[in-house]
């Protein structure tokens, strides 16, 4: 069993979720997750193999890069589980445990067939979290999604195809950017990566997703595809530009975005830009630096969506123009939240410390400064919308009165493992740099770089202390933010749909005047054939027909004739 | 309405003027270790005075502002995209 490819034993387990009564279910979700786990100490290497039509396709391939991705990709379904235990149906738990199976079965693909079906199993699966909110807005929110994620993975088969085609080869390895089959590839990666242009979709579909949906959400698909680009394009110099551009961009939507989830999401995109850029180094530093920020993304931003989402259940608003004085309700959700944010803004202590300084180190040993800069700016703008925005207008800000109580129980176990998780790694980084791809000298904590660090996030408060004192900071007031989503949403419709128009009209008026033709060519023909010589009882359309024929078995026999 | 929510409102000044004292407090120590610390960044920049807390505020500063005009730009009301159903 240990031989079947990690994450298969999750999907098997969800197809049978339907038939578990609720609790139970809950335990044997968390089974398949231990199974799944189990799998992994079989190792690195290939541990299965299947020749399909000359190709060998490698469902089962481990090693010290997919390894980290895999435990916190286990641990993240894990977390799920018991932050969504109070959901009694069970649709979205069965979509939730095949998301997270197929995203880590996809880890463990060794060729690129495998990897694009994993690859379209996590689009199809997760969808059902989008649609799981029974809203019209979800609803089209999770088509759009959907077109997306299928696009990547289409882009990715014929990428793939391209390849086998030139190489003979499907194997998933390193890749050089040049070809056709490679750029089809990048680009697929770089859809769910969220690149710039590429982003509409997450920061559309997230937040649209039930409260228990998004938590799943924001763990996979996103780094999945930072895996990938660590697997194919490691060293690739426009991965630099890219992320330094993810990460400064969102920053300044997020600060004027209204839904905190959707904050999150953008906040999301930003994190992200940082393993971009880190996988964009190559270095053997950078790649752990991407690697170990994957993995404290992963729990902090679980954390983060768990509170909002809490937050979400007790109240039923998500939006900051509604919320603020929650502390008192909510203390235990808004304690976990400041884990979260501080985690996020890398408050030395805490996860995102310890994995954002081996990029920046290795960004810093590059010489890359301009990259370094914006970088350094980016980690102001996170203090602002993760470390800031979202505890400060949730719990704080204006008090609206709200009478709630502490979020349920599972849901506080599960804020509670992933704040305890983040304050864990952020003391004791050694068990998190023991499991990176390379082997790990480094020290976050030397005196030079705390104090540095302390000095950017606490004059950073100060600065956001003095515009709330000076009220200069502005108010959250209800509104969507444009995105690059408005680009199909808005302009191509309407840019569109007066060009399908007009198309639609030139196209019209040309079948008519093509029909006036064919009248016009019948009367003659029926003119002809309606004369003397084609006799009174032979229709004018049979005569024509036969005519036809006779022509071309006239035709027939002198070409055979000739032959 | 009960009083509840003033006295939160109340309590929550009070908590803002104790953090406000707490960073202003942590700020002090850290300009102070500066001066007794051999800070060291990667850009030469770096090593100037408070380098980090001044690069941090004006950041900060400069996103918020940054933030005020997109506002004017591409924000909308809620309504905007189903309002036109375009988004179908």
């Amino acid at each position: 069993m240990t031989s079947l490819p990690p994450g298969l034993l999750m999907i098997i387990a969800a197809a049978l979720l339907p038939f578990v009564p609720h609790v139970a279910r809950q335990i044997v979700m968390l089974g398949a997750i231990a199974l799944s786990a189990y799998g992994l100490v079989l190792g690195a290497g290939t541990h299965l193999v299947w020749d399909v039509l000359g190709f060998e396709l490698v469902l089962y391939r481990a090693d010290s890069l997919s390894f980290p991705f895999a435990v916190i990709f286990h641990i993240a379904a894990a977390l799920n589980v018991i932050y969504s235990w109070h959901d009694k149906h069970w649709s979205q738990h069965c979509a939730a445990l095949s998301y997270a199976g197929a995203a880590i079965a996809a880890l463990h693909a060794g060729d690129l067939i495998t990897l694009f079906i994993w690859w379209e199993a996590t689009a199809v699966t997760s969808v059902f979290l989008i649609l799981a909110a029974g809203t019209s807005t979800a609803r089209r929110a999770a088509m759009r999604y959907l077109i997306f994620q299928v696009l990547s993975g289409v882009l990715l088969l014929a990428g793939a195809a391209i390849y086998a085609a030139k190489t003979g080869s499907v194997a998933f390895t390193s890749m050089t950017l040049g070809d056709t089959a490679s750029w089809l590839i990048f680009i697929a990666f770089g859809i769910k990566a969220a690149f710039p242009l590429l982003n509409g979709w997450l920061q559309d579909a997230y937040p649209e997703a039930t409260v228990t949906g998004t938590v799943a959400l924001s763990a996979f698909t996103t780094k999945l595809a930072i895996y990938a680009l660590a697997r194919g394009f490691a060293g690739t110099e426009y991965l630099i530009w890219i992320g330094a551009a993810m990460t400064a961009l969102p920053v300044f939507f997020a600060v004027i975005e209204n839904d905190l989830r959707r904050v999150l999401a953008f906040s999301l995109n930003n994190q992200l830009g940082f393993m971009v850029v880190a996988v964009g180094i190559g270095s053997e530093l950078a790649l752990n630096g991407a690697v170990a920020h994957a993995f404290v993304h992963i729990i902090y931003k679980a954390l983060l969506f768990m509170s909002m989402g809490a937050v979400l259940h007790q109240v039923g608003t998500i939006k900051a123009s509604e919320l603020g004085g929650l502390y008192k309700n909510m203390p235990f959700t808004m304690i976990c939240c400041v884990i979260g944010a501080m985690s996020i803004s890398a408050f030395p202590l805490f996860s995102g410390f310890v994995a954002k300084s081996l990029t920046m180190t290795a960004l810093g040993d590059t010489g890359i400064m301009w990259a370094y800069f914006v970088l350094l700016f980016a980690s102001a703008g996170v203090l602002e919308h993760s470390g800031i925005k979202i505890p400060y207008f949730a719990f704080f800000a204006h008090d609206r009165g709200f009478k709630t109580t502490e979020a349920p129980l599972n849901m506080r176990v599960a804020m509670g493992i992933a704040a305890f998780l983040c304050v864990a790694i952020g003391v004791f980084p050694a068990p998190l740099y023991n499991i990176l791809p390379y082997a790990v000298d480094y020290h976050p904590y030397d005196a030079s770089h705390v104090t540095g660090q302390m000095q950017l996030l606490i004059f950073a408060m100060l600065a956001f202390v003095v515009l709330i004192r000076m009220r200069l900071y502005p108010p959250e007031i209800p509104s969507v933010v444009l995105n690059s989503d408005w680009f199909y949403r808005r302009l191509a419709p309407q840019i569109g749909r007066p060009l399908l128009r007009a198309v639609m009209m030139v196209w019209g008026s040309f079948l008519c005047q093509m029909r006036g033709f064919v009248e016009a060519f019948w009367f003659v023909i029926d003119k002809l054939v309606r004369s003397p010589a084609a006799g009174p009882t032979i229709p004018g359309p049979a005569a024509l027909v036969q005519l036809i024929l006779l022509l071309a078995v006239l035709s027939i026999g002198y070409v055979a004739a000739i032959g | 309405m009960t009083d509840r929510p003033t006295k939160t409102t109340a309590d929550m000044q009070k908590l803002g003027k104790h953090f406000t004292r707490f960073l202003l407090g942590i700020a002090i120590i850290l300009a102070i270790l500066e001066l007794f610390l051999h800070r060291h960044g990667v850009a030469s920049i770096e090593d100037s005075f408070m380098f980090p807390a001044i690069f941090g505020f004006l950041a900060f500063m400069f996103i918020v502002q940054v933030g005020k005009w997109l506002r004017l730009m591409i924000m909308r009301p809620e309504d905007y995209y189903e309002g036109g159903a375009s988004d179908d």
